[in-house]
């Protein structure tokens, strides 16, 4: 029973139960904030029966040329409601986005290299690991970063692996607005963006 | 722009750039020494200062920052157009709004547009002032002036969101979207729209004016379109057709979207709430959705009874259709529509209590396995009748043993139906020894189950995990019921036990933290609650577990360090917000502006952060009121106590918003103010939801009744310093009062208080005078003693320096010294007096007994330090000249009765904490330990029993190494151990409180 709707700002007040969960990070609201006021189609919730929070996924599109790319920054799914498909549905939605709206080549995510039912969930889903991000996870464990494939890419040139593993400053991606999950001070950006 | 011209305001780029640099990777020293190198060539460029300037902010200079930004303005202001740059002026901006002085940005950019009124760049940065100074009108008068100038869409939306943002904070309204609506529409002659979210905005802007046609209009024409999403527009659509009152099309819509989404609950809800006309949630004329929306819909139909049978028919034809078509799909949507359909009917008085339960539990039958499963029927309990509620159980527990299923399954199906009796409330009418027979069952199946997840990962949730709760539960309600200790003490090894085998279990967590804090263990509550990581937004939700109790205890170091974190949080928000809603104009996402200003305006009305801010100035308060002196000055820098006042009037009380999630606290205390576990009444705890919702409004009610009480505080602290030092110099100067004025306000404000506390003045003094004489008995006060203790010190205050005490006799004796001091002792011994009679657990009574010698008998104290300080000359010690002494010796006598008296009272409650500290520890330990290890056959210890004898016959082949070695590890001596040295470390810090107001007094006393 879900109903998937833009995330609100409301949604902040009612998350807890989801987010008490020690595998979901509560980032700061500046944060949530600029990913909703970027990309406010990316960001969603799935809501059950009693308005409860089953879940939430949040992302951005972003890159250039062939690596324009829809992002997955964050899905969650409440424990009362798992196995119930309710993650495959949120990325679902932010794929269907990425491929007919923002005509993205593909949809990339990082996961923590140790976390296998999560890289189990991905592969299912049609990700496969494009490369291995050396102690992308606060310098300590490696992270791996999945892709899948959107209808643009037609010869599928972006899941090609990646051979060597890659350092976290080498990503390009990551260079853009927001670092590897950490957002800077969003007043000095704002002044260097517009500068 | 500048840069472009590889010029930075004025300043080659290569020249900044090392700075920036310095900046960004905290390099500030260095950051200084290139700005003082590039300073040197450049002394009088503003964007050279404004670096400067940014830099010593970061340093934490923050008055050299202001003065050098100040420099640089005045040169901005003198500059040619060459140096008037926006990065020049954003740079400076920037500082000015970490300096807190946005007002002083908003000035240079309003002189630099001003004096080039056609540069959109200056005028972008002006916008984005008034963004930030929430300024609506400065910002749409801007909007327009750029929309003018450059003719763009954005612009034109800026304007119309910044006309929404005014409507929504009441200020103008029909006139200003009709201005709205007719800008756009002029737009749309000429220009058309061309972004998605402007097309929003505008069908927004028509939908608050009620042209709901209108806006159907453009969403069914060219400019719809542009609204990709196809679920979104029928969305709107059926919103907009419903609110329109075209009800028959509006639920032909909504079916459309179910065909492509059948488990949309929401739209289901809609399409059924359209199909027979009683939806009432499109008529409350609110754009966003409310924070804690109701669960169902509650609103009986009116439609004629044929009409509602045919579409309810209709409507069953669809569900079926939809269960036929999403046969492979995990969906759960179109046959909960069932149990929704039933439940219709039945509000109606069309439908059968038998189909009903049959819905349900067909149901039951395809879902009952799943964890959500009570989640997702918990609204649909509520129109059955208790004896329905039980039939359905039986029913269900009947068919749950028909069926034939694999284990996993069938284990999930059994915990539904555990889950179930307690949402019910069936456990609460069971008799003691039965309820006790379902904790052991549960524990027991907990045990037995445990193998199922030998495979699993830590990080994973674990079979059964939810029966530990449900367990504790049980034995709370045992206590409840029973006042054995032993109960509690087992809900907290069953708790601990389950975080022994999976340390991550936050529901546990909860659990114990309420246990812990009732058992008078605050302190372990506290790691606990450390141990949930609760940070960033989840503060203004979550807190609520742990602050009320900290701000009744005696450990304020780590009350501050809350306060401090949560304070930081939100006024962080507050200043980072207006960027944020930049963001969103910026990026053209013109619905989250004003989402996000209605956002700021929820969390800036936040109870709780009233609450805090208030506290913290109380904190300071009593951390200081030893000493007369120093609560002068914490006093000061509140403005004597009306900056407090100030806080709370100007977020005014009706407003306040509650944003605490209550869902995830224990059944016996469903709110921060209730406790089931303190009080003895037979009646059974609210589990309904009705009742809930009941409790969760009082819980309102009375939070706003506690906040004007309290910020009240400050100010009668001061005024009564005040009062009790001009009595005294009105002794000695004769000719009548010093400053009435101080009187007077303290006797509104006393009025005020006693209001809130159901009495006038008069009556509340007379009640206080009744109960210290005796002829009242202390349940007079009703629960909350310690208002009524400050109403006493505050009155005694006051009616030393005013000549209208009607309780004060002819012969100039003041028996408002007698009531204050006899009140407080009077409290102080009873509470006393009922711990110690708690053998070792001080539970729910210690937090009261801590504000009454911290907050009214410090108050009081400081009354006495004010009067005897005001009494001595200054300078010299009073045996040398003490004109007092002659003019009032009966007053001297008062006082000093009242220092030995507040002293001895101290003395007991010193001499009881101490017995309690000194208390041997295995002495306390076996005390704990020995009221769940018992070898009878009923009462506490049956749970506890099958827990240790798990354990010990474990075996590591069945279980696996890591639930093996956990089991082994657990230990009931190291769970006792904790809760008597929390206990310890919090009664040693009450104890040195009271040392210190003892030695304090003593010393006040010998100055007489």
């Amino acid at each position: 029973m879900t109903t998937i709707r833009r995330f609100c700002c409301n949604d902040l007040l009612r998350f807890a139960s989801v987010n008490l969960d020690h595998l979901t990070e509560t980032f700061n609201m500046s944060f949530y904030m600029t990913y909703l006021a970027r990309w406010p189609d990316y960001f969603h919730v799935a809501e059950g029966p009693g308005n409860r929070i089953m879940g939430y996924i949040m992302g951005k599109v972003e890159g250039q040329g062939e690596s324009w790319h829809g992002h997955v920054t964050a899905v969650t799914v409440a424990p009362e409601y798992r196995r119930q498909q309710v993650a495959k549905k949120l990325m679902h939605l932010l794929e269907d986005i990425s491929d007919n709206i923002d005509k993205a080549y593909f949809v990339d995510l990082f996961v923590r290299a140790s976390n296998i039912p999560a890289i189990k969930m991905y592969e299912k889903l049609g990700y496969v690991v494009y490369r291995r991000v050396l102690r992308y996870y606060s310098g300590e464990e490696d992270g791996l970063d999945m892709r899948k494939a959107l209808s643009r890419d037609v010869e599928k040139k972006s899941v090609i692996p990646l051979k060597r593993p890659v350092t976290p400053d080498e990503l390009e991606n990551e260079k853009s607005f927001i670092a590897n999950g950490h957002l800077a001070d969003v007043r000095e950006q704002s002044l260097r963006l517009w500068a | 722009m500048a840069s472009k011209f590889g010029l930075a305001g004025g300043i080659p780029e290569r020249r900044v750039r090392p700075i920036w640099d310095a900046i960004d990777s905290r390099q500030y020293k260095n950051a200084l020494k290139h700005s003082a190198s590039l300073l040197s060539k450049f002394p009088n460029s503003p964007y050279a200062l404004a670096l400067k300037a940014l830099i010593l902010e970061r340093m934490g200079k923050s008055e050299e920052a202001l003065s050098i930004c100040l420099n640089a303005k005045e040169l901005l202001c003198m500059s040619d157009s060459f140096l008037m740059d926006d990065l020049s002026l954003s740079t400076l901006q920037i500082v000015f709004q970490r300096l807190d002085r946005l007002d002083l940005a908003t000035g240079c950019y309003e002189f630099a547009c001003g004096k080039f009124p056609n540069n959109l760049e200056l005028i972008m940065g002006l916008f984005n002032c008034y963004v930030r100074e929430y300024s609506y009108v400065k910002q749409q008068q801007t909007a327009i002036k750029m929309y003018k100038l450059a003719g763009e869409e954005r612009f034109l939306l800026w304007a119309v969101c910044s006309i929404q943002s005014q409507v929504f904070c009441g200020h103008g309204g029909e006139k200003l979207l009709a201005l709205a609506e007719g800008l756009l529409k002029k737009h749309i002659v000429s220009h058309s729209l061309h972004e998605p979210e402007a097309v929003t905005v505008y069908i927004s802007v028509l939908e608050q004016q009620g042209k709901y046609g209108d806006a159907l209009e453009v969403l069914s024409g060219k400019l719809g379109s542009l609204l990709s999403i196809e679920v979104d527009r029928l969305h709107l659509q059926g919103r907009l057709l419903a609110r329109a009152g075209d009800n028959a099309a509006a639920a032909c819509t909504f079916q459309k979207i179910l065909e492509s989404c059948p488990d949309d609950w929401q739209c289901f809800l809609h399409y059924l709430g359209c199909l027979l006309e009683d939806d009432k949630s499109w008529c409350n004329g609110s754009i966003g959705e409310p924070v804690h929306p109701p669960k169902s819909v509650e609103n009986l139909s009116h439609v004629p009874d044929d009409m509602f049978d045919s579409r309810v028919s209709d409507a069953s034809i669809f569900v079926q259709k939809l269960q036929t078509e999403s046969r492979t799909e995990p969906v759960r949507g179109p046959y909960l529509a069932i149990l929704e359909l039933e439940r219709r009917k039945y509000l109606h008085g069309k439908g059968e209590k038998e189909k009903l339960l049959n819905a349900f539990e067909q149901y039951f039958c395809r879902f009952g396995h799943l964890a959500c499963f009570c989640s997702d029927v918990e609204a649909f309990l509520e129109v059955l009748t208790p004896d329905e509620k039980m039939d359905l159980l039986e029913m269900l527990m009947k068919s749950s043993a028909s069926l034939s299923m694999g284990p996993t399954r069938s284990l999930g199906q059994s915990l539904t139906l555990q889950k179930m009796q307690e949402i019910i409330g069936n456990y609460y009418k069971l008799p003691a020894s039965e309820l006790e027979g379902f904790a052991v069952k549960m524990i027991d199946m907990y045990c037995r189950i445990l193998p199922l997840s030998r495979d699993l990962d830590l990080q994973e949730g674990m079979h059964g995990e939810e029966l530990l709760c449900m367990v504790s539960n049980l034995l709370v309600q045992l206590f409840w019921r029973s006042r054995r200790l032993g109960y509690l003490l087992e809900a907290v090894m069953v708790l601990e036990f389950g975080l022994t085998i999976r340390r991550y279990v936050w529901q546990y967590k909860i659990l114990l933290l309420h246990l812990y804090s009732h058992l008078g263990a605050l302190p372990v509550a506290y790691e606990w609650y450390g141990t949930l990581d609760v940070k960033n937004i989840l503060l203004e939700t979550v807190l609520h577990h742990i602050l009320p109790q900290m701000l009744s205890s005696p450990l304020w170091v780590d009350l501050n360090n809350i306060l401090k974190d949560y304070l930081k949080f939100m006024d962080d928000h507050f200043r980072e917000s207006a960027d944020l809603t930049f963001l969103a104009f910026h990026h053209r996402n013109y619905s989250k502006v004003i989402e996000f200003v209605q956002f700021k305006d929820q969390l800036q009305h936040s109870n709780q952060y009233l609450v805090a801010r208030l506290e913290s100035y109380i904190l300071r308060l009593k951390e200081k009121a030893g000493s007369i002196e120093e609560e002068e000055c914490v006093l000061e820098s509140m403005n004597c106590g009306t900056q407090v006042l100030e806080l709370v009037s100007e977020t005014s009380c009706n407003s306040l918003t509650f944003n605490e999630d209550l869902q995830t606290r224990p059944w016996w205390t469903p709110t921060s103010l209730k406790n089931y576990l303190l009080e003895t009444c037979e009646e059974l705890p609210c589990c309904s939801r009705e009742s809930l919702l009941k409790c969760r409004r009082e819980w309102e009610v009375n939070m706003q009744k506690i906040i004007q009480k309290r910020s009240f505080l400050p100010r009668m602290i001061y005024l009564s310093i005040r009062c009790a030092s001009n009595s005294v110099k009105e002794n000695i100067e004769s000719n009548g009062s010093i400053d009435s004025s101080v009187c007077l306000e303290l006797k509104s404000l006393l009025a005020h208080y006693a209001d809130i506390l159901g009495f006038s003045l008069n009556d509340a003094v007379e009640v206080l005078v009744e109960v210290s004489d005796g002829r009242k008995s202390l349940e007079a006060l009703g629960s909350n003693m310690v208002d009524w203790l400050n109403l006493a010190v505050f009155y005694n205050a006051w009616s030393l320096n005013s000549h209208e005490d009607g309780h004060s006799g002819g012969d100039g004796s003041r028996p408002a010294w007698h009531i204050v001091t006899a009140v407080l002792e009077k409290c102080v011994l009873h509470k006393v007096r009922v711990l110690a009679s708690l053998v070792c657990f001080p539970g729910g009574d210690l937090p009261m007994l801590v504000q009454m010698i911290a907050e009214s008998l410090a108050w009081h104290h400081l009354v006495l330090q004010s009067y005897v300080q005001s009494w001595l000359p200054c300078g010299k010690k009073k045996k040398k000249a003490g004109p007092a002494d002659q003019s009032s010796p009966l007053l001297s006598h008062m006082v000093l009765e009242s220092i030995s008296s507040l002293r001895a009272t101290l003395q007991v409650v010193a001499k009881w904490l101490r017995e309690q500290i000194d208390r041997t520890e295995g002495e306390t330990l076996d005390l704990c330990l020995s009221s769940v290890e018992t070898e009878y056959e009923e009462g506490p210890g049956q749970v506890f029993r099958i827990l240790k004898d798990f354990i010990s016959s474990a075996s590591e082949a069945e279980l696996g190494d890591r639930i093996f070695q956990a089991l082994k590890s657990w230990s009931p001596e190291e769970v006792a151990r904790k809760i008597v040295n929390g206990q310890h470390k919090i009664l040693s810090e009450f104890l040195q409180i009271c040392n210190s107001k003892m030695k304090k007094l003593e010393a006040l006393r010998q100055q007489i």
